[in-house]
């Protein structure tokens, strides 16, 4: 049986389109039932992680800002 | 004391550093395993235009009498024992390093593109794959043509909607634009990954009627069904695919091997260029990993820095680019933009074209001499700052 990952993707700093570019690199290689946790400081992410969800079906289980990051909880369901 | 210094790689960003440095100061030496310069912009238009001016220049030409070169590939680099070796076994050592070894294709990352990249080509890597785009063009007479980024890093991001744009016109100028279907694919939320200039190009792919998917990852291509795969599961099917390919850094031994990024890109100081960790080494230009554009403006201006930094200047990157972005038709904007500054909305015009032609005419003389060409490049950068320009375009 395949063990789920913890992925942590760390796009502070990084402005549009950095953090989504980041995310994708590490949904390549992720598998469904993993979770990728995207921390990025940009405002532009928000907008579109949230479009990437609503694309790709993956689900969004958290999408929460500290004081100093936005943070994404993703868990990838919807590879094929 | 005269300081070694070595430079990995003879395209735009080694070959102008190598240029700038002070004879009396610095023995330099470039090496690369190609002999030849590639002018690699002109790739868009011998892909989309059958442009057949040469793109190519022996390096040793582009070189200052004083600047040695050897024509070699690099295995391997110690930054510990600062060491650079040769294919042939034999080390240089230096006073300073400067990767300069630009980005190289790396079909293998999405399964069934290198069938495609041979069968139809693509304008990121060789003369002879752009060529196959132009004649991959001119068999269509009919059908579905798919353009786009199949994976997450690639040099020049103007470049995979300019084919687009260029291939759009092709198609009107050979009467048969309404039998061809042209689709853009990318994994960006928007055609254009910067605000600003999708503001510009998203109505312009909709008045040409050229349809685009965002927020697509491509998985595997079949190139004997013609079909792409994405991610999630869907699929295009298509008659010819130019494929913007995967890059990633050149294949050369590092140590210590935690400079390289995943993708063989080498880390760095985003104002300095200092590869990480150390202070006599420094990636300029596709070879870096860091977090700006791959052009060859990004390379003119972090071998800028790179220069001064050497001869003890203070110095350092804005993170500045200045592309122009050709949208067919003899029209286009510039992708301008900074670290303080998010991409510009220029407007579509003439101006754009034209500098980008000029600039296509003055690249070989300005790489061999920059003392000319700098304070032209200066003015011209000062007067064209993005925080100048926002009042106008923000």
């Amino acid at each position: 049986m395949s063990q789920s990952n913890k992925l942590l993707v760390d796009a502070r700093g990084l402005s549009c389109p950095g953090p989504i570019t980041e995310l994708v690199k590490a949904y390549r290689n992720a598998k469904n039932g993993d979770i990728i946790e995207v921390w990025a400081t940009d405002p532009g992410f928000e907008p579109d992680i949230k479009a990437w969800i609503s694309r790709t079906g993956n689900q969004l289980v958290e999408l929460r800002k500290e004081q100093d990051r936005i943070v994404a909880v993703i868990r990838v369901t919807a590879k094929k | 004391m005269v300081k070694k210094v070595v430079i990995l790689g003879g395209g735009t960003g080694g070959a102008l550093l190598a240029n700038k440095l002070p004879r009396d100061e610095f023995e330099v030496t470039i090496v690369d395993k190609q002999e030849y310069h590639h002018f690699l912009p002109a790739l868009l238009y011998i892909a989309f235009r059958g442009y057949r001016k040469p793109i190519k220049r022996g390096i040793k030409t582009l070189l200052k009498p004083w600047v040695n070169f050897i024509p070699s590939g690099a295995r391997a680099v110690n930054l510990y024992d600062r060491y650079v070796e040769l294919e042939n076994g034999k080390r240089l050592n230096y006073d300073y390093l400067v990767i300069a070894t630009g980005a190289t294709m790396d079909y293998s990352k999405v399964p069934g593109l290198d069938k495609v990249v041979e069968q139809f080509g693509n304008y990121h890597s060789t003369e002879e794959n752009a060529w196959k785009v132009w004649n991959s063009l001119n068999s269509m007479g009919s059908g579905t043509l798919v353009i786009g980024l199949t994976y997450e890093r690639y040099r020049c991001p103007p470049s995979p909607l300019e084919g687009v744009f260029l291939a759009e016109e092709y198609f009107r100028m050979r009467g048969i634009r309404d039998k061809v279907r042209i689709v853009y694919i990318t994994f960006y939320p928007k055609p254009y990954p910067a605000e600003g200039i999708n503001e510009i190009v998203e109505p312009l792919l909709k008045e040409r009627g050229i349809e685009y998917l965002t927020l697509f990852m491509v998985d595997h291509v079949d190139p004997e069904k013609r079909v792409i795969y994405f991610m999630e599961g869907e699929e295009i099917k298509y008659d010819v695919f130019i494929p913007i390919p995967p890059h990633a850094g050149a294949d050369i031994k590092y140590t210590p091997e935690d400079v390289l990024d995943s993708d063989r890109f080498v880390k760095a100081d985003k104002f300095t260029n200092r590869v990480q960790g150390f202070d006599d080494a420094f990636v300029i230009g596709d070879a870096s990993a860091l977090p700006v554009a791959k052009t060859g403006v990004t390379a003119h201006l972090q071998a800028d820095v790179v220069a001064k930094l050497l001869m003890g200047e203070t110095a350092a990157n804005t993170g500045r680019t200045h592309c122009p972005f050709d949208v067919g038709y003899g029209l286009g904007t510039f992708v301008i933009s900074d670290f303080r500054n998010p991409a510009l909305r220029f407007p579509v015009g003439k101006l754009p074209h034209l500098f980008k032609v000029a600039f296509m005419a003055s690249y070989w003389d300005m790489i061999l001499y920059p003392e000319l060409w700098d304070p032209i490049f200066n003015a011209y950068f000062s007067a064209t700052e993005p925080s100048k320009l926002r009042v106008f375009y923000g």
